[in-house]
């Protein structure tokens, strides 16, 4: 799940990854590389970094089960 | 009910993150207040987080490279942390994230040392928050607090609800309600602080007029949020009539008005068995009688004046 490539990843600072938990569920958090998120699958929410700021805040997250599931 | 609206709140310092440097003087004195308070604990603190950081607060403060390791900084205002003028004095620059002090997204026991200032007098739930800090500290890990309370704005809030009644024929909630310093001892204890101090800096900041102050204010992001606020805007003469009042009333000598902000700090510790603690009832090895030396008298036999 954390990105090991190293610190100098404009995505995330791993050391931070290591702290971050959902502030909804308090659960664990999946970083998409891809996307520039981060995932957690019991709030279904995905948290949006911009400008390598992690923006946690429910409200401004998506839902995953809005748009992406198909069924 | 909520008392204070939060999404307000993050408007406020999107909004007055581009200038907020010109009005931060309040938060790098309580940063420089943090400092002698983290100088005075005899240790480091590898991984630091400052809630509500604002453009940056425990960063700014001035300690030796060697206390801090890595500052994690929080606002809710995503713009705030990226703000123009980062006021960093610590070598590592600190990572930044936006988060709600009600809700926050750090794991149970990360940090080993907790820091917010300026900020929780903004929350709706304090006791919340607090359980949610201690939580978030290692063992034996630290909370340094300050916050706005007690007289913070008295003169302000004075003037204010004269100038309503009179002119408006009523009083608004305008400005937010502060916890008493008495009350934050018993906050931290019940959200299960070890040690808990709290204490008071009272500042008194003369400006030229009070609509100077009130730009200050809007310039801190600190006008009123509270979600029970008049939504109209405050009509143009109550404002004047609350200006003069506060002139008559609390002006200086030179004519440059006086206004009051009142900074409650909160210490404590995340529990830790090296702490020290009370013994258990009954754990005692030696005598209180031997210690005072003087004879002990069975229970229920008053030594002192009898209360009949």
């Amino acid at each position: 799940m954390a990105n090991a490539t190293g610190d100098s990843q404009p995505g995330i600072d791993r050391k931070l990854l290591e702290i971050l938990v959902c502030p909804v569920t308090k659960g664990t958090l999946v970083y998409d590389k891809e996307r520039g998120e981060l995932i957690s699958e019991k709030a279904r929410l995905a948290y949006p970094i911009r400008d390598g700021i992690p923006i946690m805040l429910p409200e401004e997250a998506r839902n995953l089960d809005e748009e992406s599931s198909p069924a | 009910m909520q008392l204070f609206d939060r999404t307000l709140l993050r408007r406020r310092r999107d909004r007055a993150a581009p200038g907020f440097s010109a009005h931060d003087f309040l938060i790098r004195h309580a940063s420089e207040d943090l400092a002698e308070r983290l100088m005075a604990v005899n240790r480091s603190f590898p991984l630091a987080l400052d809630l509500g950081a604002h453009q940056g607060a425990l960063s700014y403060a001035p300690l030796p490279e060697d206390k801090i390791g890595a500052i994690v900084e929080t606002d809710l205002s995503p713009a705030m942390l990226s703000g123009p003028e980062q006021k960093v004095r610590q070598k590592a620059r600190p990572l930044r994230l936006a988060a709600d002090e009600e809700a926050l997204p750090f794991a149970e026991e990360s940090a080993d040392l907790v820091t917010s200032l300026l900020s929780l007098h903004l929350v709706n739930d304090l006791p919340g928050a607090l359980i949610q800090i201690r939580r978030i500290l290692k063992p034996d890990g630290l909370f340094i607090g300050a916050l706005f309370g007690g007289e913070t704005l008295s003169e302000l809030r004075e003037a204010m609800s004269l100038a309503e009644i009179e002119c408006e024929g009523g009083l608004s909630p305008r400005i937010a309600p502060f916890t008493e310093i008495r009350d934050l001892g018993g906050l931290m204890q019940r959200a299960g602080f070890a040690l808990p101090v709290t204490d008071a800096d009272k500042l008194t900041v003369r400006y030229a007029t009070p609509m100077h102050l009130l730009n200050e204010l809007r310039g801190m992001g600190e006008t009123n949020m509270l979600s029970e606020r008049r939504k109209t805007p405050l009509r143009r003469a109550t404002l004047m009539r609350m200006m003069e009042i506060y002139r008559e009333k609390f002006s200086d000598p030179d004519g440059r008005i006086r206004a009051t902000f009142d900074i409650h700090y909160v210490t404590g510790w995340a529990p830790h068995e090296s702490q020290q603690k009370p013994l258990r009832p009954g754990s005692a090895k030696t005598r209180l009688a031997d210690a005072l030396g003087v004879s002990e008298k069975p229970a229920g036999e008053k030594s002192g004046p009898s209360e009949e």
